[in-house]
């Protein structure tokens, strides 16, 4: 019997955010988030007692992911940031800094949540907007007629992750495989709708990152003594393939729900193997050159088709199923009378493959929208990073494509918009005021307090002691390095701004950003001659950022909505 | 170990419920976090899931937590309002047996004797509080309370339809005391858009059990994306995957199995015997052969895509792979049965010859994949034969708890919306000597007032009746014909007085017999109000001054409304027993579907007021009290849902201007635009009165410390 126990009854409590406890976690979640963000970001150790290696990263959705945190205000935070981040692949950190930022700073006011929550939702409906109106003055028009913004958007990505460890050769390497495996994904005949085909990430760890590369087609993994057992290959212009989804091991398991009588002397397992020879033979004079099953073949039919020079190769996996029926463009086998020969696929070739040490069958097919991306880096730490990377740059390619746009990286985004939120707020107030409720004076704490969060935001890209300043026309962000003289002028003193697109050479003035200062109103236009002849720029996925910027405002305003916490202790 | 049952112990414990749960309560209430054992967080404004969450362990908090769900599974709605209106009550309650406590200390009982004593007197003022609320309550609703209802149907002569303007209010109230602040605009417009897409003009309330029935089916949440990416989908989205994908143009038909298409070798009961290897590769060569041949006659029969509640064998996926047929498996039985309830489509059943007409078909416009956030649905274009037109709901947001927030909001939504296309019955019984000062006056009265009231409510509410202006006419001609006829009637006096007071509208299908009846025991109190018909008919077939017109019009459209709603089920509503010597008279009437009021203690201050009205008539002292009681306690509503308003909005400002509106017979203005269910704060206020006669009846807590027993049903059949 089992044991009843009363349940324990729930610990309630109230108004959570004033409490010394939260406050204290929130300030060390974000000394931790802060600390990895951008380029110079430093790295984490995250070391479990219980197993596992150590892992060193900087990415939000690992670092989350494997924290434990105990606190219920905490854990919503982390579970927005990591399913912002799973779902749009990018600006984890980004999102998670902003919350923290935006949390901290509207605690300082007295005001009443609910007027909070209302303004923070105008000034953010002001921010989307704005980053998508044609008017924006931070955001660049993507040209897929040249692989320039593209790689720049991937080259950012990659410098933003320290941990994967990659020089800038390698990052060079690495950006231009990424793009190509992207490019291979899109379908080269395309219909209404284009449907993106799938890079297959094929791990390769302890190698040197320069010998990764990007293939066409599928790489199946198999051992040394059946890399070493292939046959030389007939050479035909295409070859036939037949894919199982079902087990060719001559099991008979689904008998009904009745029951069988065998009589003496009469043997399943013959009568089953006779099938599958008989199946053998029919893939044999069907020209058949290569089986390949998800699950297990029987040795005999193995070594039958082999005899007659077909490949076969079994337990491909449930993974690769998908994709081999799209390489070879047919739908698997699931039975084993009567294969039509319409159900037959094909590749363009097969060829054995070694990298390293490992040894992969390469079906090249006909049309390419599945390719694979060898990935090669020195350790498993580094390796998992990159992987992440990598995965986090496709997606933030397919996003592109769908929204042909990327924003100004390097911190220049924020700034920007802090700038213009500054001064609408400053100039017209009224239309953010349309509710009752609310003071000019309300509008004018909540605006400095959500834009000196932008503005923090970009102020966190710098972790050498430097100082983050912007400039009076654009709105971008500078920073300049730690103990420089302060006599010279700024002009010398600075190159670029954060993204790139101007230098200090165009007669701008400068001012600290944790300094007041007059709202200025941002130029809005972007120099289409600016765009297109500044060299290396630092460009940011808007879906992602938007996402994540309006996950940032939703996930701080429900937590500053909290008024009680009630905590199941069972 | 026993604790004496009192008032003071249960309100303490409702004191403590009522500050955990008036911080959420009302348009200005907060959030709620709560964790579950498991680590989950979920946020939550659902009154009935924080008391849940709490665990509580004093006996009288589960007794209150149980009233609490049982209340919420009939309505759906008030789990908080339920917990503010008994403390209220408590606390009333105890300030009574405080004021009395002073004279029993003055005769100097034993302590014992005192608590039996006040037990007593409990048991009193229980009974007391179970005669309020079967009887008087009721026809405090129907005499009074009900002229005040406004409707959320836009009216027409013949059918209801329901007005999107007051149906946007009224969920824009349920959701701002159910979702946080900054997304309950956003989820009532969502909600309010989603059902005016799936409805078609002949759909009433059975549209709103399909969606609260199949409402998990019709919504699918996605983490990540912030709420605001939240969308209607038109078509019906799966939850699964497709098997087997392959694209179709044009119109598919599908057909739906509940078993294995492929024959099964052998089936269960039975056996089989095996006597050779060919006997048994014959037999799989003929399943192999008779699932190729029904798929092959699917695709014959033009079938494009198979719905299966089963998994089918590998064979079956690759046969329908082959000819060209896609396949969604794994159905589960709630899904298959909505599919059923919108497309009429039953079960195909492969049978041995392979000559014969699929009849079970349907059509889908399309059906095609769905990704959302990486992971796939099927998306089905169903051509729904019913009252619903098939639409999905997504809900994103960047946490599960949040989104879980939203998908038990909704739920409530539909579930109040369900009880709101249903009329509520009233019963009470008048007695005939009270008729005289409570029903002649105040009736002939307020019958104009009440005129006055729905037709500047009108313009006030901006209840579209528009479009009744122009029927005015029509109606009015109707009108008259109806009077007509009761004047060809004889007894048309008479008639009419059951026609004037527009809370119980009167069936007119009235046989003479029973209208002699009601002509015997008319008190002269009834005739007095014959006597202010009798102008008032000829004035309408004579002057039709305008007002009177608005009037009429009104009293046919409420008539018409519950004809429709009731469609003559009912017997007559009135009937009056001769047998007894005292004339009692029993009505029932209804609280008529679709009836609302403005939010923001509209409903409380005008009980409040009525109920004070009736205590001052009251002879019994203990009904005077307990209504007075009642009618406090109701302010305590209307007070936590201001507290954070100052000058204009406060509460004291609100009350002394409903009162001085009543008492002048104005219009009652709200300065709130939403609307909230009647019904519902019915039921409310009567479950509150139920769980009050609970705690109120019980004079001992036993704690028992052991595990509880399990106690046999015996079946009296096993004894015999």
């Amino acid at each position: 019997m089992s044991r009843l126990e009363a349940k324990k009854p729930s610990l309630c409590e109230s108004e959570p955010l004033t409490s010394e406890r939260v406050r204290a976690a929130l300030s060390v979640l974000k000394g931790i988030v802060t600390s990895c963000y951008g380029p110079s970001g430093r790295l984490k150790q995250l070391h479990n007692g219980l197993g596992g290696y150590v892992r060193t990263t900087s990415q939000s959705w690992a670092l989350l992911s494997n924290l434990s945190v105990t606190h219920p205000v905490l854990k919503i935070l982390t579970a927005s940031v990591q399913n912002q981040a799973a779902c749009f692949g990018d600006c984890g950190l980004f999102t998670a800094i902003l919350c923290c930022n935006l949390i901290e700073n509207v605690q300082r006011l007295a005001l009443t949540p609910a007027a909070v929550i209302r303004l923070n939702k105008h000034l953010l409906s002001l921010c989307t907007d704005y980053l998508k109106s044609e008017a924006c003055g931070c955001r660049i028009p993507v040209d897929f007629s040249s692989s320039r913004i593209l790689l720049c958007l991937v080259r950012s990505i990659l410098t933003s992750k320290p941990a994967c460890m990659l020089t800038r050769n390698e990052i060079d390497h690495i950006s231009a495989l990424i793009l190509r495996a992207f490019l291979l994904t899109i379908p080269e005949h395309t219909e209404e709708h284009i449907i993106l085909g799938k890079t297959m990430i094929v791990p390769l760890k302890g190698q040197r990152v320069k010998d990764s590369v990007v293939l066409p087609g599928i790489l199946i993994e198999m051992s040394e003594i059946q890399f070493a057992r292939l046959l030389p290959f007939k050479k035909a212009d295409v070859l036939k393939v037949a894919l199982f989804g079902m087990s060719l091991s001559g099991d008979f398991s689904d008998t009904g729900e009745g029951t069988v009588m065998v009589s003496r002397g009469v043997s399943l397992e013959n009568a089953v193997l006779d099938q599958l020879l008989r199946l053998g033979r029919q893939l044999v004079s069907d020209h058949v050159d290569l089986v390949l099953c998800q699950k297990v073949i029987h040795p005999s039919l193995k070594q039958f088709l082999s005899t007659h020079r077909v490949i076969a190769i079994d337990r491909v996996g449930g993974t690769l199923m998908e994709p081999l029926s799209k390489v070879t463009g047919t739908q698997p086998i699931g039975s084993l009378d009567s294969v039509s020969p319409n159900s037959y696929g094909s590749v363009k070739n097969v060829c054995p493959a070694q990298f390293g040490f490992k040894h992969f069958l390469h079906l090249i097919p006909n049309e390419v929208s599945i390719c694979s991306l060898l990935l090669c880096n020195r350790n498993d730490t580094a390796w998992d990073e990159l992987k992440l990377t990598c995965q986090t740059a496709l997606h933030v390619l397919q996003s592109t494509i769908k929204e042909p746009w990327v924003l100004l990286g390097g911190g220049c985004t924020e700034t920007h918009l802090a700038a213009y939120i500054r001064h609408k707020t400053h100039t017209e107030p009224e239309s953010l005021l349309s509710d009752e409720g609310c003071t000019q004076t309300d509008l004018e704490l909540i605006a400095e307090a959500f834009c000196s969060a932008l503005e923090s935001l970009a102020g966190s890209l710098e972790h050498d002691g430097g100082e983050t300043l912007t400039d009076m026309k654009y709105g971008h962000c500078w920073s300049v390095q730690a103990g420089s003289p302060a006599v010279v002028s700024w002009a010398d003193l600075l190159s670029q701004c954060g993204c790139g697109l101007h230098n200090s050479q165009e007669e701008l003035s400068w001012s600290f950003l944790k300094s007041t200062r007059h709202p200025i109103a941002p130029d809005t236009c972007l120099p289409q001659t600016a765009t297109d002849s500044a060299g290396s720029l630092t460009v940011d996925c808007l879906t992602a950022k938007l996402g994540g910027l309006q996950v940032a405002v939703e996930t701080a305003n429900l937590i500053l909505d909290l008024s009680y916490i009630i905590e199941d202790k069972n | 170990m026993a604790a004496a049952g009192s008032v003071k112990a249960a309100l303490q414990v409702a004191e403590v419920l009522e500050t955990i749960v008036s911080r959420c309560m009302g348009p200005e209430g907060r959030q709620v976090l709560c964790t579950k054992p498991t680590g989950e967080v979920l946020l939550s404004r659902d009154g009935g899931r924080l008391l849940q969450a709490l665990h509580l362990e004093h006996p009288i908090a589960r007794v209150i937590v149980a009233c609490v769900s049982s209340h919420l599974k009939k309505a759906g709605d008030g789990a908080k309002t339920f917990i503010v209106l008994l403390c209220h009550l408590l606390r009333g309650l105890h300030a009574i047996t405080d004021k009395e406590k002073g004279d029993l200390m003055s005769e100097n009982m034993q302590t014992h004797g005192k608590h039996w004593k006040s037990c007593c007197q409990w048991k009193c003022i229980s009974q007391a509080l179970l005669t309020f609320q079967t009887h008087t309550l009721d026809s405090i609703m129907d005499q009074y309370l009900s002229r005040h209802f406004l409707s959320i149907f836009s009216s027409s002569a013949n059918e209801r339809t329901l007005c999107r303007s007051s149906s946007e209010l009224l969920l824009e109230a349920y959701f701002c005391g159910r979702v946080g602040r900054n997304n309950h605009k956003f989820i009532s417009q969502l909600m309010c858009d989603y059902f005016f897409k799936c409805m078609t003009c002949k759909s009433g309330i059975e549209i709103f059990e399909l969606m609260d029935d199949y409402f998990v089916e019709l919504n699918v949440g996605v983490t990540g994306p912030p709420v605001s990416d939240s969308k209607i989908i038109a078509g019906l989205l799966l939850h699964r995957d497709f098997s087997v994908y392959c694209p179709a143009d044009g119109d598919i038909r599908i057909v739906m199995v509940t078993e294995a298409i492929q024959p099964p070798f052998t089936t269960s009961g039975s056996e089989f015997f095996l006597n050779s290897e060919t006997q048994f590769q014959t037999s799989q060569f003929w399943i192999m052969e008779r699932t190729k041949a029904i798929m092959k006659h699917l695709n014959g029969q033009n079938v494009k895509l198979l719905l299966s509640s089963v998994k089918q064998p590998n064979s079956v996926v690759y046969y329908a792979a082959l000819n060209g047929i896609s396949v969604v498996e794994c159905l589960s039985a709630k899904e298959v049965s909505l599919i059923q309830r919108i497309t009429d489509l039953s079960p195909f059943v492969p049978q041995a010859s392979s000559q014969y007409d699929i009849s079970n078909t349907a059509l889908v416009k399309f059906c095609k994949p769905f990704i959302l956030r990486s992971k796939r649905y099927v998306h089905l274009g169903l051509i729904s034969t019913c009252a619903f037109i098939p639409h999905c709901i997504v809900l994103c947001g960047p946490v599960q708890g949040l989104i879980e927030q939203h998908e038990n909001a909704l739920h409530g939504a539909f579930k109040m919306l369900r009880q709101l296309h249903k009329d509520l019955d009233l019963s009470y019984i008048r007695y005939a000597s009270d008729q005289n000062d409570t029903l002649s006056i105040p009736v002939s009265k307020n019958r104009r007032e009440n005129d006055q009231l729905v037709e500047t409510g009108n313009k006030s509410i901006q209840r579209p009746y528009q479009d009744t202006v122009v029927k005015d006419k029509d109606d009015l001609e109707k009108t008259q014909t109806y009077l007509k006829v009761y004047s060809n009637l004889v007894v048309s006096d008479i008639e009419l007085e059951a026609y004037i007071p527009c809370s119980t509208p009167e069936l007119t299908s009235e046989d003479t017999f029973q209208i002699d009846e009601t002509l015997r025991c008319l008190s002269p109190g009834e005739h007095r109000i014959i006597g202010d018909c009798a102008p008032l008919a000829e004035g309408n077939s004579i002057a039709n001054s305008t007002t009177e017109n608005m009037r009429t019009e009104i009293f046919c459209e409420n008539l018409q409304i519950t004809k429709i709603t009731r469609k003559q089920s009912m017997s007559p509503v009135k009937y009056n027993s001769l047998d007894e010597g005292t004339c009692q008279s029993y009505y029932s009437s209804s609280i008529p579907a679709g009836s609302v009021l403005p939010v923001g203690g509209n409903f409380e201050i005008l009980l409040h007021y009525y109920l004070t009205k009736y205590a001052k008539k009251c002879q019994s002292s203990e009904e005077t009290m307990v209504s007075m009681l009642i009618a406090n306690a109701l302010l305590g509503i209307p007070k936590i849902l201001c507290r954070y308003k100052n000058g204009k909005y406060s509460f004291p400002h609100l009350y002394l201007k409903a009162l001085h509106a009543l008492e002048t017979n104005q219009p009652v203005v709200s300065s709130q635009t939403g609307l909230e269910s009647v019904i519902g704060k019915y039921q409310l206020l009567t479950s509150v009165l139920q769980c009050l006669i609970k705690i109120l009846t019980v004079d001992l807590i036993i704690s028992i410390k052991r595990q509880p027993q399990k106690v046999h049903h015996q079946d009296s059949e096993d004894e015999l």
